[in-house]
């Protein structure tokens, strides 16, 4: 086998060595620690953008938490409101309806005594009116003038008697 | 015309230097040595200077390759084994390097030389000597006795283990060479076939030129992580001694 003779060892084993020393020295010096400052650094920054999003979710979970708490409170405070404007309409509602119903009653009230009055008013103005009618009348049909007192007891008892028809 | 299928791995001196009594001829297989450096270096170098966060194709391969042979590193000696990333890289760039353009017709193999693996495989096993020496001191001759062996079986136990662990460096420069060398041989027959066939037949093994180089591409690749992963392997056993005190995982 050709790799066998000895002839070339020395020529192959010199420059072997060498070459090997000088590629080692070149890749040792400018090669490598590019290459793993590289690695490295990468490493790190994946590391870092890790754990920056790690960060950043625990944040925004405490963020959501606090705004659902604050929607809560928000909701709640709203409930609140609500109920309270519902209260205060119920209860103005129900006030006015008393006022409205203390006035119409206080009205009718007036009204009925308003007519009460102007009926007792009338009645008596009939009443006078008719006594003096009757007294004519009892007059032209007598044909004599009666006395004072005769005149009144007459007028009365007419009266009371037209009343009582009147009132039936 | 008959033609060896050795004779790919024939060297011929081109410019013959010597250095006092050694000789050290520019031959073919120095000028691909010379090529692979300097393909290996620009190839590394800009993709070390590009240092972008997002990286492009040439980065991004450099970057893969590194991170693979990392994980090698990782796997078989843990984080102290990162010393030896530049070491390990290198070797594992050349020999790939050397194996991959060797594939290219009319190129050469360098790792089909024995004596350019036994130069790997010496530089390697030695420097796990070294290292285990230099940390473990005397008691690194322990590799020899694996755990729990029984008092009464070290004399047959210390000449399995030394035999073992010379068969280490030995079988490391041989699986390469002979790697590289047997799918050369046979990509060298199979061409002999489909000239002499003429092209009646010849297309057959013409055919299967082309898959088996497709093949020696994988091996090529397989071949240069083998032989990373027995150097993080050997490193690393000096390392941890037995693999039971300061084992990290």
């Amino acid at each position: 086998m050709p790799q066998f003779e000895s002839d070339f060892f020395s020529s192959l084993i010199f420059w072997e060595v060498l070459s090997f020393g000088i590629l080692f020295f070149i890749l040792y010096k400018f090669a490598f620690p590019g290459i793993l400052g590289v690695l490295e650094e990468r490493e790190k920054k994946i590391k870092d953008s890790l754990d920056q999003a790690d960060r950043h979710r625990s944040e925004a979970e405490r963020k959501l938490k606090e705004y659902e708490a604050k929607l809560n409170t928000a909701a709640k405070e709203a409930e609140g409101i609500l109920a309270a404007a519902k209260e205060r309409a119920q209860r103005l509602m129900e006030e006015n309806e008393q006022r409205l119903t203390t006035e119409a009653d206080r009205i009718r009230g007036d009204a009925t005594r308003e007519i009460d009055h102007e009926r007792r008013k009338a009645i008596q103005e009939i009443r006078a009116q008719t006594t003096e009618l009757v007294l004519m009348v009892a007059e032209k049909v007598v044909q004599r003038s009666l006395t004072d007192a005769d005149h009144k007891k007459f007028a009365d008892e007419a009266l009371e008697a037209l009343s009582k028809s009147y009132q039936r | 015309m008959e033609e060896s299928p050795l004779h790919p791995f024939e060297l011929h001196n081109w410019i013959p230097i010597s250095l006092g009594e050694l000789d050290i001829s520019i031959n073919k297989a120095v000028v691909i040595m010379w090529v692979v450096v300097a393909l290996v270096a620009v190839l590394m170098v800009m993709a070390g200077s590009a240092r972008k966060l997002v990286p492009g194709k040439l980065q991004s391969m450099a970057e893969m390759m590194v991170d693979f042979i990392r994980g090698i590193i990782m796997d078989t000696m843990g984080k102290e084994g990162m010393r030896f990333f530049p070491l390990i890289a290198t070797l594992f760039l050349f020999i790939l390097f050397c194996n991959l353009i060797g594939l290219i017709p009319g190129s050469y193999t360098v790792t089909s030389q024995i004596v350019v693996t036994a130069v790997f495989a010496c530089l390697v096993y030695g420097l796990s000597l070294v290292m285990g020496f230099l940390l473990h001191g005397v008691k690194f001759l322990g590799i020899l006795v694996p755990p729990g062996t029984p008092a009464w079986l070290l004399p047959l136990m210390i000449p399995i283990e030394l035999i073992s662990q010379l068969a280490r460096p030995i079988s490391l420069a041989v699986r390469l060479f002979a790697n590289m060398t047997a799918g050369h041989v046979i990509l060298g027959v199979l061409f002999g076939l489909a000239i002499s066939g003429g092209l009646l037949i010849g297309w057959l093994p013409f055919a299967f030129t082309i898959a088996m180089n497709g093949l020696e591409v994988g091996i090529a690749f397989i071949q240069a992580y083998i032989f990373t992963v027995l150097t993080c392997v050997y490193l690393g056993d000096a390392f941890h001694l037995h693999g039971h005190d300061e084992h990290a995982h």
